[in-house]
C-alpha cells in the first residue's frame, strides 16, 4: 500500500463487512491490472483515499472542499463536485467528484447490466461506489473533472442509462419492490415510480422549483422505503374494501400449524400463539372479534395498520379495490422542525396512465413555484400559508380525514363572499339604533 | 463513435431515465409479478415466496458496506451467475438478495456466501437483516466524500454493525429495529424516524480565514446561506494589517450546519473535540399499530474517538438490551418508551437526563414540554 | 417580451449585481414580472444550453450565474 492506515487498519477485524479491506482489495486490483485496463484517472486513486481518510482520522476533520459547478452540460444535478484540500499528498484524489446514476425500480439487476457500469467505473473512475445512496442512486464515488462528460456520454450511448437528480431538482424517485415480490403491494409501485420518473426528466436534470423535490412509492402502510418521512409526496398502498380472510388458516395460525409473523419473531421463545393477545388486542381500533371459531373485522372500522395481516399474512390478504393515499410535504428538520407528511388525497386509483395523479402533481408544483421562498420545501410552504390554501391550489374538496381532529380555536378568517350580505356596511345605518 | 471533447453537443442523448426495471426481473418474478400470495422467513435471512399458482422464489438476504468496490460487486455477480441465472436485488437498508427459484439451490448459495472471507476475518456476505431483528445501517458518506460531516459514516456502521452482529444474524427482538446515521444535521440519511438514529454534529461556530476570505467568498452568498441569520457583513482585520470586507458570525445564533462552509470555503467548521455524536430514538415510519413518530435526542454527544467509537457501540449496546428485555412482543422501541415513560427509559437504561434533551428550538418545543399532573417518579 | 429581450434584461440584471455571481430561479421571477414562473424557467434554463448561463449547485439547491464569473468560478478553474 502507497500510505500507512494503522488507524484504519483496525477497521478489517470484526465479522461485519470491512470496507477498508474493500477498498484496498480496489487499490491491489488496479495496481496488478491484470487486464490491461487504460485507466483514465490516477491508478492509485484508491490509495489515495485511504490515505485521505486515515489523515481525516487522525485530524478528525474532513479533508473534502465542495465544488458546486462541475456537471455535465445542461444538467444541474447529477455530479456533486468535491476537491481535496491536500492535492498535493493525494493527487489521486485531488478531484474527487461523485456521479448519481438513477436505479432501476426495485433494485433489481442483471449482472450483464452491473458488468457494464463496472467497466465504465474501473477505466474512468475510482472503482468506488455506493450501492446506493439513500436517495436511493447508484453512486459513482469519485472521478476527475474531465471524465464526467465522457462517463455521461458513454452512460447514455452505450448503456442507456441516464443519470438522478440532485440540487433543485425532483430528485430521483424510488420505490418499494412492490408487486414483484410482495403480497402486501395494493399498486405497482415499479409501473407508478418508472412512468412519473419518464415523464419529468426534465424537472429530474433542470431545476424548476424553490428546493429539492421528492416522490417515493411503498406499495402499503408498511412503508419500507420510509415515504411517509422523506418525500415531498408520498404514494402509499391502500384499499378501500374488506380484508380477506381465510377462515381455515386462521384455525391454522390459531392451532400452531402455521409460524405467526411469517417467522419474523422466530429468535426467541414468545410461548404459544394467542391470537387473542396478539391480534385483536393490539389492534388499534379494536374492530376485531375472535370467538375461537371465527375471526370477524367489523372492516369500515378498520384503518388499515397492517398489523393483523404482518402477523397471519396465510390467512389475511389485502382488500381487492386498491389504490393509493397521498401524503404531502414531509421533509428533514432544518429548519422549522421536521414533518412527516400530512395526508391530503385519502384514495386514488392507480391505473395507468395516471392521468389523475399527474394533474394534482402539476397543481401543487405550480402552486410552490409561485409561492414557495427560496429553499423553501413544500411542507414548510404549506405550514406557512396553511392547509386551506393547499387545498385551494389543488382544488380539492375538504374531507375530515385529512385532519386528526378539527381545530381548537375558532379563528377563522372567514372570506367576504362566504359572509352573508358581504363586508361592506352602513355605519349610519347602524347609528340609528346605536348611539355614539 | 467515442465522445469528442472538441464538439461536446454531437450526437448528444438526454433525459432517457433509468432502465426499465422488467430488463431485471428474474424469470420466475417476472413470472409471477403481482401473484404472490404469502411469505416466511425460513431462517435468519432466508425468505420464502409462494405465488399463488405455487411457484416459489426463495431469497438469501445478505449485509453488505454500502460502499463497495467493483472487485466486491463483480464477487456478487460470479454469485449471481453461478446460482441465480444472473439476477440479483438490493435492499433499500444497503442488503443484497440473491434469489433462487427452488429450495435444493438454498444451502448450496448459503455455504457459497458464508465461506467468502475478508483477509480480517470478517464475512464479506454475512447472512441475516430479516425480521424482528436489527438489519443494515442506512447511512450518509462521512469523511469518505463529504464536505460538512461532524463525524465518519462508514467507520461508525462498521464499529456498531460489528458490535451488534449477532442481532443482525437472529431475531429475537421485540419488534424490527431500524438504525441509521446522519454525518451531519441535514441529515441525508433517513435517520429523524429511525428506532435508532446516529447523528453527527457540530459544536463549534466556523472560524473565518480573514487571509483569504474576500479573496475566494462572495459574501452575500455566505450570509444568505445560513438558515439561522447569524452571519452579517463586517470589517475584519488581515493579518497584514489591511482592512477587510468579510463576515461576523453570531456565536449565539449558530446551529453548527455548515452551510456557509458550503458557499464559503474561507468558513471551515470541524473541530477534533467540537465534533462528535448524538444518539436519538423511538422514531418508526410504519403505520402497524401506531402512527409514524419521529426519533427523540436521548444522549446530546459522545466524541468521535477513532478508529472504533466504543462510547457509541456502548451507548447502543445498552439501548437495545434494556429494550430486548423489557418490551412487549411487537412493541417498538418508541412505543416501548412511550408506555413505560421516557422517564423510565431513562431510569431503565441508565442514560443521563441533562438540560441539552430539553427541547429549546422554536415552536415545537413547547409540545414536548409535560402539560399534565401525570408523571411517574423514577429512583 | 421577446425571448432575446427577455434574456437581455437577465444579463443585465445580472451584470448590475455587484459582489454577488450566483442567484435563485426567483430572483429571474423579480426581474420578468410579467412571465409566468414557469416561462421565467424555460428562458433561464435554455440560457444554460446556450451558455450564457451556467449553474452552481450546493448539492441541495441549484443557483445560477453567467458563465465563469464569480470567485468560486475562478477557485473551481484553478483547480484544474
Ligand atoms: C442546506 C442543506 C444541505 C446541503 C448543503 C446538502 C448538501 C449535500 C451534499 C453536498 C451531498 C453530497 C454528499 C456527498 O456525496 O459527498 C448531499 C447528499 C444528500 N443529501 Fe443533502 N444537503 C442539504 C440538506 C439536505 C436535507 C435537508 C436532506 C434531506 C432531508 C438531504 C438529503 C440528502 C441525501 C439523501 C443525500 C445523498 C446522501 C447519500 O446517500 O450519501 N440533504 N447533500
Ligand atoms: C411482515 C410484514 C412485512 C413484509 C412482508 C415486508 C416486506 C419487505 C420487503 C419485501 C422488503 C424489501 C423492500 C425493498 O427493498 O424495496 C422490506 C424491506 C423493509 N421493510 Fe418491510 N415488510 C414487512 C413489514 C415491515 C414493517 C412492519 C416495517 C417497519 C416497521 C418494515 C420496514 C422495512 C424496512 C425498513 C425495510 C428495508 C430493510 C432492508 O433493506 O434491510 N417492514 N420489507
Ligand atoms: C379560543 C377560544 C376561546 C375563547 C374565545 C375563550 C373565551 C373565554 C372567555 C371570554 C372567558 C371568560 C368568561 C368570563 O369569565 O366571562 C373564558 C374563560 C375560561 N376558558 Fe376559555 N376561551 C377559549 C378557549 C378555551 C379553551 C380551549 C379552554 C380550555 C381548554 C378554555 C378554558 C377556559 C376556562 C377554564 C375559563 C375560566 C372559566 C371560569 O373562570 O369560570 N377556554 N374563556
Ligand atoms: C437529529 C436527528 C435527525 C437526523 C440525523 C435526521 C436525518 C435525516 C435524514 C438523513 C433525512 C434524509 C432522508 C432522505 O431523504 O434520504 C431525513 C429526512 C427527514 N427527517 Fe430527519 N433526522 C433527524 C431528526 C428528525 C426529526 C426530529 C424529525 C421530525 C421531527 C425528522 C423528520 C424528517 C423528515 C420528515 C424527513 C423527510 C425528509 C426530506 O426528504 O426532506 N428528522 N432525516
Ligand atoms: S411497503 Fe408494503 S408493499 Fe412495499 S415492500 Fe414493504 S411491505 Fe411490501
Ligand atoms: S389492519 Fe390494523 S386496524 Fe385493520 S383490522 Fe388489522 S389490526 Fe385492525
Ligand atoms: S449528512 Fe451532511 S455531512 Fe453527511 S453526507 Fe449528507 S450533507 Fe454530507
Ligand atoms: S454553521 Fe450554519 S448556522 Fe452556523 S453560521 Fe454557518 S450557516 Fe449559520
Amino acid at each position: 500500500m502507497k500510505h500507512k492506515t494503522p488507524l484504519l487498519d483496525q477497521l478489517e477485524s470484526g465479522p461485519w463487512p470491512s470496507f477498508v479491506s474493500d477498498i484496498k482489495r480496489e487499490a491491489e486490483s488496479r495496481t496488478k491490472n491484470a487486464k490491461g485496463v487504460d485507466y483514465q484517472i490516477p491508478v492509485d486513486v484508491c490509495d489515495d483515499i485511504l490515505g485521505v481518510l486515515e489523515l481525516t482520522y487522525v485530524h478528525k476533520r474532513t479533508h473534502w472542499k465542495h465544488g458546486g459547478i462541475v456537471g455535465v452540460f445542461g444538467y444541474g444535478g447529477g455530479v456533486i463536485g468535491r476537491y481535496c484540500d491536500q492535492p498535493e499528498m493525494f493527487p489521486g484524489v485531488a478531484h474527487f467528484h461523485t456521479m448519481r446514476v438513477n436505479q432501476p425500480g426495485g433494485k433489481y439487476y442483471s449482472t450483464e447490466y452491473l458488468e457494464k457500469i463496472c467497466d465504465l467505473w474501473e477505466r474512468r473512475g475510482s472503482g468506488i461506489t455506493n450501492m446506493h445512496g439513500s436517495t436511493g442512486d447508484i453512486i459513482l464515488l469519485g472521478t476527475h473533472t474531465p471524465q464526467l462528460e465522457e462517463i455521461f456520454y458513454e452512460l447514455t450511448h452505450d448503456i442507456g442509462q441516464d443519470l438522478g437528480g440532485s440540487g433543485s431538482n425532483l430528485r430521483t424517485p424510488s420505490d418499494c419492490l412492490g408487486k414483484s415480490r410482495c403480497e402486501y403491494a395494493c399498486y405497482d409501485t415499479q409501473a407508478l415510480c418508472f412512468d412519473l420518473t419518464n415523464e419529468y426528466q426534465d424537472y429530474l436534470h433542470r431545476p424548476a422549483f424553490p428546493y429539492k423535490f421528492k416522490f417515493k412509492f411503498d406499495g402499503c402502510p408498511n412503508c419500507c422505503v420510509a415515504s411517509i418521512a422523506r418525500a415531498d409526496m408520498s404514494f402509499i398502498g391502500t384499499w378501500k374494501d374488506d380484508i380477506r380472510i381465510d377462515q381455515k388458516a386462521v384455525a391454522a395460525y390459531v392451532g400452531g400449524e402455521i409460524k405467526p409473523n411469517a417467522g419474523a419473531h422466530s429468535g426467541r421463545d414468545w410461548g404459544a400463539f394467542d391470537i387473542q393477545k396478539e391480534v385483536i388486542g393490539l389492534c388499534p381500533t379494536g374492530c376485531m372479534a375472535w370467538d375461537g371459531k371465527k375471526l370477524t373485522i367489523d372492516n369500515p372500522e378498520c384503518t388499515r395498520c397492517m398489523h393483523c395481516i404482518n402477523v397471519m399474512p396465510r390467512a389475511l390478504k389485502i382488500g381487492k379495490e386498491t389504490g393509493i393515499s397521498i401524503l404531502v410535504g414531509a421533509k428533514a428538520p432544518i429548519l422549522d422542525g421536521a414533518q412527516m407528511g400530512s395526508l391530503l388525497i385519502p384514495f386514488i386509483s392507480a391505473e395507468p396512465p395516471y392521468t389523475e395523479i399527474k394533474e394534482l402533481i402539476e397543481k401543487i408544483w405550480d402552486y410552490w413555484m409561485e409561492e414557495g421562498k427560496n429553499r423553501e420545501r413544500l411542507g414548510e410552504l404549506i405550514k406557512r400559508k396553511g392547509f386551506q390554501k393547499l387545498l385551494e391550489a389543488t382544488e380539492l374538496e375538504p374531507v375530515a380525514q385529512m385532519v386528526k381532529e378539527p381545530r381548537t380555536n375558532p379563528y377563522i378568517f372567514w372570506k367576504e363572499d362566504e359572509v352573508e350580505g358581504g363586508f361592506t356596511r352602513d355605519i349610519q345605518e347602524y347609528r340609528k339604533y346605536h348611539l355614539r | 463513435m467515442p465522445y469528442d471533447p472538441s464538439k461536446p453537443l454531437q450526437d448528444r442523448i438526454t433525459d432517457i431515465g433509468p432502465k426499465n426495471y422488467e430488463e431485471f426481473l428474474p424469470p420466475v418474478i417476472k413470472k409471477n409479478f403481482g401473484k404472490w400470495d404469502y411469505h416466511e422467513i425460513l431462517e435468519p435471512g432466508v425468505l420464502v415466496h409462494v405465488a399463488e399458482g405455487g411457484d416459489k422464489v426463495f431469497t438469501v438476504r445478505v449485509g453488505g458496506a454500502r460502499l463497495m468496490s467493483i472487485s466486491h460487486i463483480r464477487e456478487i455477480m460470479e454469485i449471481a451467475d453461478k446460482h441465480c441465472g444472473g439476477f440479483l436485488r438490493f435492499t433499500t437498508r444497503n442488503n443484497i438478495e440473491f434469489m433462487v427459484d427452488d429450495q435444493s439451490k438454498v444451502e448450496p448459495l448459503k455455504k457459497d456466501l458464508l465461506s467468502r472471507k475478508q483477509p480480517g476475518g470478517g464475512f464479506k456476505f454475512p447472512i441475516g437483516g430479516t425480521g424482528a431483528g436489527i438489519t443494515n445501517i442506512v447511512h450518509t458518506q462521512g469523511w469518505l466524500h463529504c464536505h460538512t460531516p461532524a463525524t465518519d459514516a462508514s467507520g461508525v456502521v462498521k464499529a456498531v454493525m460489528d458490535d451488534l452482529f449477532d442481532e443482525f444474524t437472529s431475531m429475537r427482538m421485540p419488534a424490527h429495529v431500524r438504525i441509521s446515521l446522519a454525518c451531519c444535521l441535514n441529515m441525508c440519511g433517513a435517520v429523524h424516524c429511525s428506532d435508532i438514529a446516529i447523528l453527527g454534529y457540530h459544536r463549534k461556530p466556523p472560524m473565518i480565514d480573514a487571509e483569504v476570505i474576500d479573496k475566494v467568498c462572495e459574501i452575500p452568498l455566505a450570509i444568505a446561506a445560513c438558515p439561522t441569520a447569524a452571519i452579517k457583513p463586517a470589517k475584519i482585520k488581515k493579518p497584514d494589517g489591511t482592512e477587510a470586507q468579510a463576515v461576523a458570525v453570531n456565536n449565539d445564533r449558530c446551529m453548527f450546519c455548515g452551510n456557509c462552509y458550503t458557499m464559503c470555503p474561507a468558513m471551515p467548521l470541524a473541530d477534533a473535540e467540537g465534533d462528535g455524536i448524538v444518539i436519538m430514538v423511538g422514531g418508526k415510519v410504519s403505520n402497524r399499530i401506531s402512527a409514524p413518530k419521529f426519533s427523540k435526542v436521548v444522549v446530546a454527544f459522545l466524541p468521535n474517538n477513532v478508529p472504533r467509537w466504543p462510547e457509541t457501540t456502548d451507548c447502543i449496546r445498552k439501548i437495545v438490551e434494556v429494550y430486548a428485555g423489557d418490551a412487549r412482543k411487537y412493541e417498538r422501541l418508541g412505543e416501548w418508551a412511550e408506555r413505560i415513560g421516557w422517564e423510565k427509559f431513562f431510569e431503565k437504561t441508565g442514560l443521563e437526563f441533562t438540560h441539552h434533551l430539553i427541547d429549546d428550538f422554536r415552536d415545537p418545543a413547547y409540545y414536548t414540554w409535560r402539560q399534565t399532573s401525570q408523571f411517574k417518579f423514577t429512583g | 417580451m421577446e425571448t432575446a429581450e427577455a434574456q437581455k434584461v437577465i444579463i443585465e440584471g445580472l451584470e448590475k449585481k455587484k459582489g454577488k455571481s450566483k442567484f435563485y430561479l426567483k430572483d429571474f421571477y423579480a426581474m420578468l414580472p410579467d412571465w409566468k414562473p414557469r416561462e421565467v424557467n424555460k428562458l433561464v434554463n435554455n440560457m444554460v444550453q446556450q451558455e450564457m448561463l451556467e449553474y452552481w449547485s450546493s448539492g441541495s439547491t441549484t443557483l445560477y450565474g453567467i458563465k465563469g464569473a464569480g470567485k468560486q468560478g475562478a477557485a473551481e478553474e484553478g483547480e484544474e
